[in-house]
């Protein structure tokens, strides 16, 4: 176990390495020589939490994710395997495999790009199944959307030929768990990074005569944010600490509420700047956006959660002292 | 290799706690009938308070009340965490108000940790026990947010460092449970008028002393809670100063951690209650999904908030400007599980004249408050923003 002065260290020394990285593939690889698939294997708890944490806060773009849904899913990783992600917003297994046969769409990260295989998940979230396929059969498109830079691509599979392979029932549902808490760490190092820029641009930008952080609504605004970002700072610790389905959903739904809150109190202290692509928040934003709708976003997750709570007619307190 | 030198992270609460728990809550169970509560919902605070003395006396009489409290003062020592999850177990259970109970927590420490210790052994059994009731004189009628303000005045008989005596004048406010205590742990003005929180001095001052007079007032929900203090020419021994002369901010401050680490996690094992009530009779639509997921996440966020700063105290930090977060939390959380039962029960909080609607409109009216008390969200703001943001001094 790493105390959180060591995991900080090392969200610096990672941050720091990819500070410089040219583009997706030169942060995978510094990732990659730096050690992450070895970390993944043996402490993939604090290897989420470190990387995932540095590549929000430096708003860079990579395809670890992959990595981290294979390997929940049983198969080992590797820098040449994609993995086909749910739909925006979505969490069930992206295939089916039906009277049209099989069939899958989803969202995959920018290693949809070069690798030569994808990892495709169908069938029922509570009895999955995988198939392993060469990047030639499904249509790839790289998405534009609101953050050109995230390396999104919409991917969709129609072969009637394949087969899928029986996966351990619960695989699915760990892979969305262990992939939900990977975004939300990313998303809360992006809102903390948000945060940085805002409590800056309040210390530097004068009117009335005086940094406008000494005006207590610009303070209460900062205060809020801040807030919020150790309420899903202490969600993400507890969903380390206690794994299961359930605190990784509520990591999730903590993240993409965070990221929002943090997002509009920021936005509004950096004002007219913060308008403008001269100042990096708007990066920051465009990614928490893009990132709120992987494994559902937080109004999705929030509804799932409530109708459970109200089919069990129980409410769980999932954490003890 | 940057990643080298990683662990496996434990992934598991404190094993003694964990069995601590389980023995409790076993016990709990056993002794169910003569703990619940022998007045019909929703009682009257009379009701409460003398439930909660007699739960506590028979948590005394049992054991359970001395864990997590020092051997100088009865106690059986061990992690103050062990009275944590004793005050959450009934908080959860509806055996007591948390809000009644939560004055053991912020006043028991201060006697511990300042007052003389023949004193202190002396009287906190009474308080564990139920034997006694306690109220915290803080606040006054100018004196809300700006504590260091207060003006009660306590003069000595003769030099200040010799007296046998001090004699307290002034007026106290929302003096909780006031009418119904014992004692007194009261902050007084012995400094020159303008000396702040350098002449603050604290007093463990007898409620049935001469010249204290106690005026009750009604709160928002009908129930009368807190009280206006009025003290006239009240005589207070020398050896019931608590701490240093002049040094009752220390005193005051001191409190911070518990309030913020305990009373912090027996309400949210109330507000969880709460929340599990509301479910057990919520229709089921998405609408309601909705509303008390919203509230479900909120307590989660707060309760792993409040967990890590208790393993944190635990473990030998120190609490500061840092808890305004989970007051900050707790105070939002509060009010939604209320909003949400008011929004779900259509009526009820509004027209209910049973037994649940007395219930319901009383505590949601109460929640009302927790945006104010022990701190305003104001004040926790521009906590947040000077010591945490480190945003320099305000205009």
């Amino acid at each position: 176990m790493i105390d959180a002065d060591d995991r900080a260290l090392m969200k610096e020394t990672v941050r720091s390495a990819i500070a410089g990285a040219d583009g997706r593939e030169a942060v995978d690889r510094i990732l990659g020589e730096l050690g992450w698939l070895e970390m993944l294997d043996t402490a993939p708890s604090d290897a989420i939490d470190v990387v995932f944490t540095a590549l929000g806060a430096s708003n860079a773009t990579a395809s670890v994710l992959d990595d981290v849904v294979a390997s929940a899913l049983g198969t080992k990783p590797r820098a040449d395997l994609a993995v086909l992600l749910p739909g925006f917003a979505a969490w069930d297994p992206p295939g089916r495999l039906d009277a049209r046969g099989f069939h899958a769409h989803g969202l995959a990260t920018a290693r949809a790009a070069t690798a030569g295989e994808m990892l495709v998940v169908c069938g029922a979230a509570s009895a999955p199944s995988a198939v392993t396929i060469p990047m030639t059969v499904p249509e790839v498109r790289a998405v534009r959307g609101i953050d050109p830079d995230a390396g999104c691509h919409a991917v969709r599979v129609r072969d009637s030929t394949l087969a899928a392979t029986r996966l351990d029932p619960a695989a699915w549902q760990s892979a969305v768990a262990l992939g939900r808490r990977a975004v939300a760490h990313q998303m809360a190092g992006a809102s903390r990074a948000m945060l940085a820029l805002a409590r800056t641009h309040a210390l530097e930008r004068v009117q009335f005569g005086r940094p406008i952080a000494q005006f207590q609504a610009v303070r209460h605004r900062l205060a809020d944010a801040l807030v919020a970002v150790e309420a899903l700072d202490a969600t993400l610790t507890a969903a380390t600490q206690q794994p299961n389905p359930e605190t990784a959903a509520l990591a999730k739904a903590v993240a993409g509420r965070t990221a929002r809150t943090v997002a509009a109190h920021c936005q509004q202290v950096l004002a007219g700047i913060g308008f403008t692509t001269e100042h990096p928040f708007h990066r920051f934003l465009k990614r928490t956006l893009a990132l709120e709708g992987l494994f559902g976003s937080a109004d999705e997750i929030v509804l799932d959660v409530g109708r459970q709570l109200l089919a069990a007619r129980r409410v769980p307190t999932l954490i003890e002292l | 290799m940057a990643f080298s030198n990683i662990g496996n992270q434990d992934s598991r609460p404190a094993p003694e706690l964990a069995d601590f728990r389980a023995k409790l809550h076993e016990w709990l169970d056993a002794h169910h009938a003569e703990l619940a509560p022998r007045h019909a919902p929703p009682g009257t605070l009379d009701d409460h308070i003398a439930q909660m003395q007699r739960v506590k006396s028979i948590l005394f009489d049992a054991g359970w009340m001395q864990f997590g409290w020092p051997e100088r003062v009865g106690g059986r020592g061990g992690s103050p965490m062990l009275r944590t999850e004793l005050g959450a177990a009934i908080a959860a259970r509806d055996l007591t108000d948390p809000g009644l109970y939560s004055l053991i927590e912020v006043l028991a420490p201060t006697l511990i940790d300042f007052a003389p210790p023949e004193l202190a052994a002396e009287v906190v059994p009474r308080l564990l026990s139920g034997a006694e009731i306690w109220c915290q004189g803080f606040s006054e009628p100018d004196t809300g947010s700006d504590l260091a303000s207060l003006r009660c005045r306590a003069v000595p008989e003769g030099d200040p460092g010799t007296a046998s005596r001090w004699v307290v004048n002034g007026q106290k406010v929302w003096t909780s449970l006031a009418q119904y205590s014992d004692r007194c742990v009261l902050l007084t003005r012995t400094g020159p008028a303008d000396s702040r929180h350098r002449g603050i001095t604290a007093f463990f001052v007898d409620m049935n002393t001469p010249g204290v007079t106690v005026a009750p007032l009604e709160m928002i929900n009908g129930e009368r809670e807190f009280a206006e203090v009025f003290f006239d020419d009240v005589v207070v021994p020398a050896d019931r100063m608590i701490g240093e002369l002049n040094g009752g901010w220390a005193v005051a401050m001191s409190i911070l951690p518990y309030e913020r680490s305990s009373c912090f996690w027996q309400r949210i094992a109330y507000l969880y209650r709460r929340l599990q009530m509301l479910v057990d009779v919520a229709p089921e639509d998405d609408r309601a999904a909705e509303v008390v997921g919203d509230a479900f996440v909120q307590l989660h966020a707060l309760r792993a908030r409040s967990r890590a700063t208790q393993h944190r105290l635990a473990a030998g930090g120190t609490l500061g400007a840092e808890t305004s977060v989970e007051k900050v939390l707790l105070a939002t959380a509060e009010q939604t599980t209320y909003d949400a039962v008011r929004r779900l029960l259509r009526g009820t909080v509004e027209m209910g004249d049973g037994a649940a609607g007395e219930t319901w409109r009383s505590e949601y009216l109460y929640s009302r408050a927790s945006t104010i008390y022990g701190g305003t969200l104001e004040v926790q703001r521009n906590i947040i923003a000077r010591r945490l943001l480190d945003l320099g001094s305000a205009e």
